[in-house]
């Protein structure tokens, strides 16, 4: 009995990070809550197939993957294609140099591919190690790598910005700007 | 040209959040994605998912005797 109560302590927990996580997905605060409630049923059903002592977030967040893909497919909205199309439309501009909006941010991970946006979330965001972002997405985890450092690649592209190091384009034109040639 | 063979390692060794792909605290992309990711964290739960595990829980076990108390499972301490 005490393990149920273990077992709907760690559910109720976990519903922020599930929400994130949704709404990272999803795109929409509504369809990420319906997304949760799901969750939270399917995990109540499944409960005796959870693993007392293992990773119950990365359980919910598995379950919670899943439960966005079957429906994506039952909408019949497809995932979109690999190298995202959308991005080329996309243009953002960073307000002011050097500093990154949160909106622009928030539009540019929009338009990753699904794949890219969940694993780096997982990873850079949710606290995941690359093996636990694997076992969650159900592959590889040279696979999550790739995928992160893809969204990462494309992030800065989007949003031009080179936190790489020292010879990104920025250094490059403050050196032009600041070669005190002045009319 | 840029070198960028290099493969991007976090000394601290720890599995956190971020460290890993370069996603550091010295990542502005990792920053970044932290605080869009805290943001949602730190939004407030709609009662929905209280009364969800309220039913739930219910239906699991409809002879328990606690009675519908007044306090609120969703509410945090």
């Amino acid at each position: 009995m005490s393990q149920a109560v273990e077992f709907k302590a760690g559910l109720v927990q976990a519903i922020p990070s599930l929400r994130a996580f949704a709404v990272s997905l999803a795109h929409n605060a509504d369809r990420a809550d319906d997304l949760v409630q799901e969750t939270l049923v399917k995990a109540w059903d499944k409960q005796s197939s959870f693993e007392q002592g293992t990773n119950l977030k990365a359980w919910l967040f598995t379950i919670l993957r899943n439960e966005f893909y079957s429906q994506m497919r039952k909408r019949g909205r497809e995932v979109q294609d690999s190298d995202g199309a959308m991005t080329a439309r996309l243009a953002i501009h960073p307000g002011q140099q050097g500093q990154l909006d949160l909106d622009d941010f928030r539009r540019a991970l929009a338009t990753l591919p699904e794949d890219q946006r969940e694993a780096i979330i997982l990873v850079g965001a949710s606290g995941f190690s690359y093996e636990e972002a694997a076992d969650i997405c159900g592959c590889a985890v040279g696979t999550i790598k790739s995928r992160v450092s893809r969204a990462r690649t494309r992030l800065h592209e989007l949003l031009s910005i080179s936190d790489e190091g020292e010879y990104g384009p920025d250094a490059i034109a403050s050196q032009v700007l600041g070669s005190g040639v002045v009319g | 040209m840029v070198k960028s063979g290099q493969p991007v390692r976090r000394p601290s060794g720890a599995h956190q959040g971020g460290s890993e792909g370069g996603l550091g605290p010295n990542s502005e992309i990792g920053r970044k994605l932290r605080e869009y990711y805290n943001e949602l964290v730190s939004e407030e739960i709609p009662d929905r998912f209280s009364r969800l595990l309220r039913e739930l829980e219910a239906a699991e076990s409809p002879g328990n005797d606690e009675g519908d108390g007044g306090s609120k499972p969703g509410e945090r301490a």
